[in-house]
């Protein structure tokens, strides 16, 4: 049997959808990070927020370490941005009840994309 | 608190962007708490078009005129979020103008991540059918189609009598020792390059290649659906197989000879194994091909007297005489040339 991924364990798009919709709501109130997306189209920006969310709980998105690299050239991201953006995912998942086990997991996840990010 | 009291208390804080225009000027009179929180208006008596710059007057006077009601969708930053509302003109009075405004900035934004989705979903689907025609590509390799389509929808494959067949069994002159002097990969490329020529030199003469077992190899006509031509396709084939040899024996250092065996008789078709499984066929056909290849002399096709018989009249074919073949009766045995 193929390993269940926590996007499937916590029941698919319809249960992400609304992680999706409450890091997006978060994430555009916080001045901290808030500022990166000042000037992106809401419709990136969701695509963006469903991507990123449904890759770290193994759903049907990922990006390479390249792409992840590439995409994030042009910003200047510091850990202090990395860490809030952090808190924020870790509020989005606490929100929606997922298990403090699997926040972990999803938290460890996010953390190995830290040098591919932070400047 | 009268009535008309209670209803303005409502309409003011009601969710819904309520604002009442005279209809000849376009100059907004009343605005609720909504309505001023989501598009925060100073001067009091502004014209339509002061606040929505993006809105044809003209569209909405034509539309009003002739159906009393105009809608339309705008979308702007409020900090950094983008809202999108959709506005809604009713003709109340002669001189009045109705505008409700309703937020419906979640709508376009599930919207959004409802595309986001499905274009993740269609990706992943195209990337698995991809896999499923690779797997089947492969298992087609392994097995004749038919017998694949069966296993495909049953998950079992029952076994199969195919009668007659022809059987071929050819088998290199010398392999051991090629593989043993030579770099072993040439070797293996070569046998590569010389058994996918067997497979499309078959495949013009109906036959199916069973399976490789190192330097023999195995193909059958008349499986499996059935050939009447089967003793011939299989002398066509084997034919064929000396001469591509001898051709590239002209330009290659390698020389590669072989041994042809040909029998015809009943097989047994099925796959065999459950993890590591095969398509492999079973009979006294398979067993007296490779018997009679063993009397070839390199470049040589030994054939069974039974295909012989069907083969005399088209192909050149001569007499070995009788010989005793190990686990079958004593037989005549015939020897097929090129006619070419």
């Amino acid at each position: 049997m193929v390993e269940r991924t926590l996007y499937e364990k916590y029941g698919g798009f319809s249960k992400i959808s609304k992680i999706v919709i409450s890091f997006y709501d978060t994430l555009l109130d916080n001045d901290e990070v808030g500022p990166f997306f000042d000037h992106v189209d809401m419709t990136k920006m969701v695509d963006h927020q469903t991507k990123f969310v449904a890759s770290l709980l193994g759903g049907p998105a990922s990006y390479t370490d390249k792409q992840l690299r590439q995409l994030h050239s042009h910003l200047e991201i510091t850990n202090a941005h990395f860490d809030e953006l952090e808190t924020v995912l870790q509020g989005a998942l606490q929100k929606h009840n997922v298990a403090q086990d699997d926040i972990a997991v999803v938290l460890a996840e996010f953390g190995k994309r830290r040098p591919l990010i932070v400047r | 608190m009268t009535i008309e009291a209670i209803n303005e208390q409502l309409l003011r804080a009601i969710g819904v962007g309520v604002a009442l225009l005279d209809r000849e000027t376009l100059r907004f009179g009343f605005r609720n708490d909504t309505f001023e929180d989501w598009f925060n208006t100073e001067t009091q008596s502004s014209h339509l078009q002061q606040l929505f710059p993006d809105l044809e007057i003209e569209t909405v006077r034509k539309s009003l005129f002739e159906s009393g009601r105009y809608t339309s969708e705008i979308s702007f930053k409020k900090k950094r979020r983008t809202l999108v509302i959709a506005l809604d003109f009713t003709v109340a009075h002669d001189d009045v103008l109705v505008l409700v405004c309703q937020n419906i900035t979640r709508i376009k934004e599930l919207e959004s991540m409802i595309d986001s989705y499905s274009m993740m979903v269609e990706r992943n689907t195209r990337e698995l059918k991809r896999e499923k025609e690779q797997v089947e590509k492969l298992l087609l390799n392994l097995m004749p189609r038919s017998v694949y389509e069966e296993y495909k929808t049953f998950g079992v494959v029952t076994p199969q009598l195919y009668d007659p067949v022809s059987v071929l069994m050819l088998d290199f002159v010398g392999f051991t020792e090629m593989v043993a002097s030579q770099d072993p990969s040439v070797t293996v490329t070569e046998l590569n390059d010389i058994y996918s020529a067997f497979d499309r030199i078959g495949e013009q003469f109906g036959c199916e290649r069973i399976k490789t077992i190192g330097d023999a190899y195995i193909t059958v006509a008349g499986l499996p659906d059935p050939t009447p031509d089967h003793a011939k396709a299989i002398a066509n084939t084997a034919i064929r197989f000396v001469r591509y040899l001898t051709r590239r024996n002209l330009s290659h250092p390698h020389q590669w000879r072989c041994r042809i065996g040909l029998a015809s008789g009943s097989v047994v078709g099925s796959v065999v194994g459950i993890q590591k499984y095969v398509y492999d066929i079973f009979g006294p056909a398979v067993n007296l091909a490779s018997r009679l290849q063993e009397f070839s002399e390199p470049m040589q096709i030994t054939v069974q007297d039974e295909v012989a018989e069907v083969l005399k009249d088209q192909f050149d074919i001569e007499s070995v005489g009788l010989k005793s073949v190990r686990g079958f009766e004593q037989q005549e045995i015939w020897r097929l040339t090129d006619r070419d």
